[in-house]
């Protein structure tokens, strides 16, 4: 240690150069992988650190000395600016001393869960979060919580990642560094601030956030209002949903929440509304859309799309068009149109047949339907939606309507008016990133230089942050006590999983301050919230274990249709112009996970783009513009010009583009900075996700990193589709594709035994599947998966255990896309074992191809000689052995992978072990269902089953049974442990008479 | 004259013999061969090699100093190609290796004496092939420093290698000819060694060659024991010839991957392998014999004899090539159908009819003795066949691997300055080797091919 502590004594500390914690900051930016810790090191050693620190931790100062190593430790772990420099000190004789008192069920090894509440756009959505050794390791669905069901997304599952990110805002920081920046010094400042707000009675005071639905940081909001009368409360979302409430006024007079029932709903219709992956209710929609995709469970539903973009929802659907916003809309008035709603003007569209085959089909489920509009799009053709839902009487049985569930104060635009009134003296922003993603009309980073004093609370000192007087840094979910609402008003607890990693607090502890009660916990905060109501302290626990309150669902509020057609909401572009759809992003949403490596690195899905946005255009737009994969191209809105790079694409409209959000960060953190391209300046606040663009070739090129670059099947039969219709006419269909399983062939090698035991086998029904990811990322956090970067990826080195293949079928302009999530089939004869040459990898008695790493010596034969491709090796030392941060977000019970050796798929064999092990020492058998994968419990549509087939009785073993059931490849005799169910569409036959897939393929 | 020589015999020829110029006698040949190594300078076109083979040595010390530090991802494998440069060089080399091993033993065993001037260089190359061969499974793998595991030896873990997987049958076959090549090659040293030492001036080269000479004073028992010893060896390398390349056959001809599971691989693969070492022979000997004017003991009929070999492997492997397509169409499988197309026609299509021109066509001139016996059409020849036999791995490992079975996993492959740098690290290693064995030993076996003359004086025996 000696050698690097600074040497205080020798020199006064005037005379010695002076470091700010934003030097300090400097000095470590963009400095990345050990180059960072060098830096750090070097940083440490300069006298100036000594005083800083002193500045910095006034109350550790003192443990910047040998003697206390331990607390000086400690102080290490909770600072970013300290990390790394354990290494090379000798370490000094100490004592360690066992618990006195062992916490109860601590057990090494050993999982515990706990309830908690992340939010989405402000709504609730349960999660059951993992912990070991009082470390949150991952979090999964609440199965009691109605949002979830126990399924989960992608960006939910990440977010675990985000409490671990080192990039993590760790200690306050005022504006210049020139004031000692600790929470003690912006408490005084802000009391400061907030006193002489209180003369005016607020009327300088602004609070910026996301909406909100929790009910603790509404009753705080309404004491500030009560302390500051005159203060104003803005809220903001970067993906707008204030057409919806528009929509909502014109129809029914008042602004409500959407509760939509589609397990009751035997055609959904959506005009541009991906309601599979977005929105506070897409995970259970997605699981009621797939409850009703089973043709042998019972009637599947329909699924109808038309859209300006190419989602996941699209991918879903049995009949989808590809139109721009106006030609979307001219479709939905002619379907208006037909089933009698009064829609004036015109109704003519050049889809009418399919407009015409969609209204008879819609009339045909009259109250057993949905019409979705995208919440994006204009309130007229959202309102139209609406009418038609109330036309069809599916009001009150599938879309039920209650009382907006987030509150919402005044627009961002009015902030920018009272900014430029000059009213604004102190501004509060909670979790909210304006200086990135504010629409570029609104100019927010030039106008929140105006305002005197202003306060940006985050998980990161971002964008904004560099912008704000004060930046505080804020605890994440899974650190802080709070409250949220679920889509249907459910409500439940924030419970913190862990002490806060750094010095950080809750919103709702900052909005308390603020409030005049500075200091208050969070925990006291929620629980003066809910002890009163709940009845007590036994309530409130069962709350917290169950993640909800019990009835606390929103009743629906009786509307009737005030609604009269003003004409269409949305225009067309004009032909010179690409009419561009800026959407948020499927993984790093509106840049809010930019930082975050699981989720840049998850495969987009159907484009499979990683580390990148992309200007989204079709074949024939490509055509005609003479634009390629790959090349640049400038994006010139009249407002504000982009330069993005071209990816051509299915799916999308002749004459649209698509442009994801979240891209093009500058202070998102290591990972985050410098991916892609902002598209804030093509956003203004009257039209946040659509504008019109020129476009112009810059000439210079660009390499994406794509994870498959392959679209088509290739006529070969491993994934198969069928229809309805084919179904009925040939239960067996699925056959003509070709056999499951080879003949059984002689071997010279003695075959396994397979008959002791469970034997572990997998289905994934891919009529189901929708393609969302969901499993790669669980698998991911379950499996310590480490994340490989831009380049690699490109180099086709991803680690994925779990991968959703996805394929087109048909013309490239409507093509069909089809999801295949393809994971380590643990072949019972499998190719891989045969040709090892050191035995790592070898057949479990279960049934499992098992990986022994240790044994691995790295000669890749068993990749090459794997007919699915699913292995994945270690290039490189990919997984993070150094950060210490990110060490504790990892699973104990699955090692961490060394570079050189091969991974893959283990069936989660340490969730297989711990039932073992649970079940003999109940000297029982395990029970069905005991078992869950990681990939299967995520799944929001219940896709994946897995179980022990030599149980009759197990719902693995039943599903094996299906007709539909297929094994990939089964022709090689692998004998797949993980089989497929065809995807089965239920098309319109009036809109389609054969299975294209059928026709195709000539029962090859 | 030594006194291992056998029997001084000054007489001419009396008819000419095309596999040894005529005017040679005895003392002629010893002379002759023992100068270079026993000369104190190298032509300046040699040492020029040696010093180009040097900085190209550097180039393989700073690749595999990379490899260890950083890992395999240095190079550009990937998924779905988990082999690329590394096995493609490794089959290159065992191939290479071949000619030697086919000349010292099977042309021993079958009498051909025109073997003799040039088996030593075939055999030295043999050895140096191996050499460069054999690093690249050990550094191909993610962890060599346990390569060792894939050898059979006793160890706490009980562990062996898994005998099922043709790898570890490589080890067996590429370590036993590898043994056994560097034995029979050092025996048969062992006489030209004896020679070396009695005609050294200098101390260190006495010394040295003495001890490599191992006392042979060329009594009559030591040639008896000798020849019974080189004969034994020749019989036990005749099936290393078949079985080695035979094994990296299977390597591939165990998988599963279309384009690898071909049932013809061994025996394609061996006239494959003796194919590109003859080649590999001319590439070397030719030039060797105009530096050191050794056209006396290397031939045209030399020359010819080995094109006539090549013609005759090289119809061997195009025949091959041939049947691929013919499996590929007759057993109406989609995927082998689909990787011969993809070959054909896929991104990969160049390397294709690269390897059909450079393996197939072009070595059709061979019919002609005028190409046969011209050494400049030969050499060039030789070096377009060494690049074909490289195409035909890459076409094998790269075009089978980059698009199998699921099309979702197809990918590409592309060297990275590392293979590139490995690769010709290894044929630096390879020509600076040569230049040292040209430099240190006696490059055509000195006795035996004064044994040959002595056969050809007593023609009729006696």
């Amino acid at each position: 240690m000696s050698s690097l502590t600074p040497s205080t004594q020798n020199t006064p500390a005037s005379v010695r150069e002076q470091l700010s914690l934003v030097e300090a900051r400097q000095q470590l930016e963009g400095q990345t992988g050990r180059r960072f810790w060098r830096s750090l090191d070097e940083l440490s050693r300069k006298e100036s650190f000594g005083d800083l620190l002193q500045q910095e931790f006034p109350r550790f100062s003192a443990e910047w000395d040998p003697m206390h190593r331990r607390t000086f430790l400690r102080l290490m772990g909770a600072s970013l600016a300290l990390g790394g420099l354990t290494a090379c000190t000798r370490q000094p004789r100490e004592k360690i001393i066992p618990y006195v008192k062992q916490p109860e069920n601590m057990i090494p090894g050993k999982a515990q869960f706990y309830a908690t509440t992340a939010t989405i756009c402000g709504y609730g959505f349960g999660l059951l979060a993992t912990s070991h050794m009082g470390r949150p390791t991952k979090v999964d669905g609440n199965e009691l919580h109605p949002a979830s069901l126990g399924g989960t997304d992608a960006a939910l599952l990440a977010s675990i990642l985000t409490m671990y990110d080192p990039d993590r805002s760790q200690s306050p920081r005022r504006k210049g560094g020139a004031t000692a920046a600790t929470w003690e010094t912006f408490d005084a400042e802000l009391q400061a601030q907030l006193e002489q707000q209180t003369a005016a009675k607020g009327a300088g005071l602004r609070i910026l956030s996301g909406p909100v639905s929790s009910p603790t940081f509404l009753a705080l909001m309404k004491e500030v209002t009560t302390r500051f009368p005159s203060a104003v409360w803005h809220t903001y979302e970067p993906v707008s949903r204030s057409g919806w409430y528009e929509a909502t006024v014109a129809a029914f007079g008042q602004k409500l929440d959407p509760v939509y029932n589609l397990a009751d709903a035997d055609v959904i219709v959506s005009f541009d509304a991906d309601f599979l992956s977005l929105g506070p209710a897409h995970v259970r929609m997605a699981r009621d859309f797939g409850s009703r995709r089973s043709v042998e469970a019972g009637s599947m539903n329909r699924l109808y799309v038309a859209e300006s973009q190419m989602s996941t929802t699209g991918a879903a659907a049995d009949h989808r068009l590809a139109l721009t916003p106006d030609a979307i809309e001219s479709v939905a008035r002619a379907v208006a149109h037909a089933l009698g709603v009064a829609v004036t003007g015109s109704h003519d569209t050049p889809h009418a047949a399919w407009a015409e085959a969609l209204a008879a089909d819609l009339k045909a489920h009259a109250g057993r339907s949905v019409v979705l509009a995208g919440e994006h799009r204009s309130p007229a053709l959202q309102a139209l939606a609406l009418a038609i839902n109330a036309q069809l009487g599916n009001l009150g049985k599938t879309v039920t309507l209650i009382k907006p569930i987030t509150a919402t104060g005044a627009s961002l635009a009015d902030l920018a008016q009272a900014i430029d009134a000059g009213s604004v003296q102190a501004l509060l922003m909670f979790d909210v990133n304006p200086a990135y993603d504010a629409p570029a009309d609104l100019a927010l980073a030039e106008r929140l230089a105006k305002v005197p004093f202003t306060i940006q609370h985050g998980l990161f000192d971002d964008e904004t942050g560099a912008l704000s007087t004060w930046h505080v840094p804020a605890s994440h979910y899974l650190e802080y006590w709070g409250d949220a609402r679920a889509f249907d008003g459910t409500t439940s607890l924030v419970q913190p999983l862990i002490e806060p990693l750094y010095k950080t607090r809750s919103e709702l502890e900052l909005l308390a301050a603020v409030a005049g009660r500075p200091g208050t916990s969070g925990y006291d905060l929620v629980r003066a919230t809910w002890l009163d109501t709940l009845g007590g302290d036994l309530a409130f626990k069962r709350a917290l274990h169950d993640g909800l309150l019990a009835d606390t669902t929103e009743a629906a509020v009786s509307v009737s249709l005030a609604w009269k057609d003003a004409g269409p909401g949305e225009t067309p572009t004009t032909p010179d112009q690409l009419d561009l759809a800026i959407l948020p992003d499927y993984a790093v949403a509106d840049g809010r996970l930019a930082n975050n490596g699981w989720m840049q690195e998850m495969p987009r899905p159907i484009t499979t783009l990683t580390w990148d946005n992309a200007l989204l255009i079709s074949e024939e737009t490509g055509g005609r513009l003479g634009l390629a994969t790959g090349d640049l191209v400038e994006l010139d809105s009249g407002n504000g010009k982009v330069t993005a790079p071209v990816l051509v694409a299915v799916g999308i409209p002749v004459g649209a583009g698509v442009v994801h959000m979240g891209y093009g960060r500058t202070a998102a953190g290591r990972v985050g900075n410098g991916v892609g391209f902002a598209v804030s300046p093509l956003q203004t606040a009257a039209s946040p996700h659509r504008a019109s663009v020129r476009v112009r070739k810059t000439g210079d090129g660009f390499e994406f990193a794509l994870t498959q670059e392959s679209h088509t099947i290739a006529g070969r039969n491993h994934l198969r589709v069928g229809t309805v219709s084919d179904f009925k006419a040939d239960k067996k269909f699925v056959m003509k594709f070709g056999e499951f399983g080879g003949k059984e062939t002689p071997s010279i090698f003695p075959p396994h035994d397979y008959s002791q035991g469970p034997q572990w086998g997998m289905v994934i029904d891919l009529s189901a599947c929708i393609g969302c990811n969901a499993c790669m990322i669980a698998c991911q956090a379950e499996n310590n998966i480490p994340v490989v970067g831009k380049d690699q990826v490109r180099r086709g080195r991803e680690m994925h255990w779990i991968r959703v293949d996805r394929y087109y079928e048909g013309r490239a302009a409507d093509a069909a896309v089809h999801h295949q999530p393809m994971t380590c089939v643990q072949c019972e004869n499998a190719p891989c074992e045969a040709v090892c040459p050191v035995a790592a990898t070898v057949h479990s008695t279960d049934g499992i191809n098992q990986m022994v790493y240790n044994r691995c010596v790295g000669t890749r034969y068993c990749s090459n000689n794997c007919p699915y491709k699913v292995r994945r090796f270690n290039f490189y030392k990919f997984a993070d052995h150094e950060t210490p941060s990110l060490k504790l977000q990892r699973n104990p019970n699955v090692t961490v992978r060394a570079r050189g050796v091969m991974e893959k798929c283990t069936f989660c064999i340490q969730r297989i072990s711990e039932a073992r092990i649970k079940a003999r020492r109940e000297d029982r058998a395990i029970a069905d269902g005991e078992v869950v994968t990681a990939c299967q419990q995520a799944c929001p549509t219940r896709a994946i089953v897995f179980g022990d087939i030599r149980d009759p009785m197990s719902e693995v073993s039943k599903r094996k049974e299906s007709p539909l059931n297929y094994g990939v490849l089964a022709v090689l005799n692998t004998r797949p442990r993980l089989t497929y169910h065809a995807r089965i569409r239920n098309p319109n036959t009036s809109l389609e008479t054969s299975s294209p897939m059928e026709s195709s393929h000539h029962g090859a | 004259m030594a006194p291992n020589s056998p029997p001084d015999q000054k007489q001419g020829f009396v008819e000419i013999e095309p596999v040894l110029d005529t005017h040679h006698t005895m003392e002629t040949v010893t002379d002759k061969i023992s100068a270079i190594p026993l000369s104190n300078t190298l032509p300046r076109s040699i040492l020029g090699v040696g010093f180009a083979a040097l900085l190209l040595l550097g180039s393989l010390m700073g690749a595999i100093f990379f490899l260890v530090v950083e890992g395999t991802g240095i190079w550009g494998i990937n998924q779905p190609v988990g082999w690329g440069f590394d096995i493609i060089n490794f089959v290159w080399w065992i191939g290479i290796g071949h000619a030697g091993t086919l000349i010292s033993a099977i042309l021993l065993l079958l009498r051909q004496e025109w073997r003799t001037s040039i088996n030593r260089f075939a055999e030295t190359m043999t050895i140096f092939a191996v050499m460069c061969a054999g690093l690249y499974p050990l550094l191909h793998t993610g962890r060599p420093w346990l390569a060792y595991w894939l050898f059979p030896y006793p160890n706490v873990m009980e562990m062996w290698p898994q005998f099922r997987s043709p790898l570890v049958w490589d080890v067996f076959a590429v370590s036993t000819y590898a043994t056994v090549s560097l034995l029979f090659w050092l025996t048969g040293l062992v006489p030209d060694f004896a020679t070396l030492r009695d005609r050294a001036k200098g101390k260190i080269a006495k010394v040295g060659y003495g001890i490599a000479a191992m006392g042979w004073r060329g009594s009559a028992r030591h040639w008896q024991r000798y020849e019974i010893a080189y004969l034994l060896l020749a019989g036990l390398s005749t099936p290393l010839v078949v079985s080695v390349h035979s094994i990296v056959g299977l390597d591939f001809a165990v998988s599963v991957i279309p384009g690898w599971h071909v049932t013809i691989f061994p025996p394609y693969f061996v006239a494959g392998a003796i194919f590109s070492g003859f080649a590999m022979v001319l590439t070397l000997a030719i030039p060797v014999r105009a530096i050191f004017g050794l056209k006396d003991m290397i031939t045209l009929n030399h020359l010819d004899n080995i094109s006539k070999v090549m013609l005759a492997t090289g119809l061997m492997v195009f025949y091959g090539y041939g049947m691929e397509v013919f499996f590929a169409w007759y057993s109406a499988n989609e995927y082998e159908g689909f990787m011969k197309f993809n070959r054909m026609f896929g991104p990969y299509w160049w390397s294709y009819w690269a390897l059909i021109l450079c393996n197939g066509i072009i070595p059709q001139i061979l019919w002609f003795k005028k190409v046969r016996t011209s050494p400049i059409i030969l050499f060039f020849l030789s070096i377009i066949i060494n690049i074909g036999m490289w195409l035909e791995r890459f076409v094998i490992i790269v075009t089978s691997l980059h698009r199998d079975f699921l099309p979702s996993s197809w990918g590409m492959y592309a060297p990275t300055k590392f293979d590139i740098a490995m690769y010709l690290g290894t044929i630096g290693l390879f020509l600076f080797l040569m230049v040292l064995a040209i430099k240190f030993l006696p490059i055509i076996s000195q006795f035996e091919v004064r044994e040959l003359l002595h056969k050809k004086q007593h023609k009729n025996g006696h």
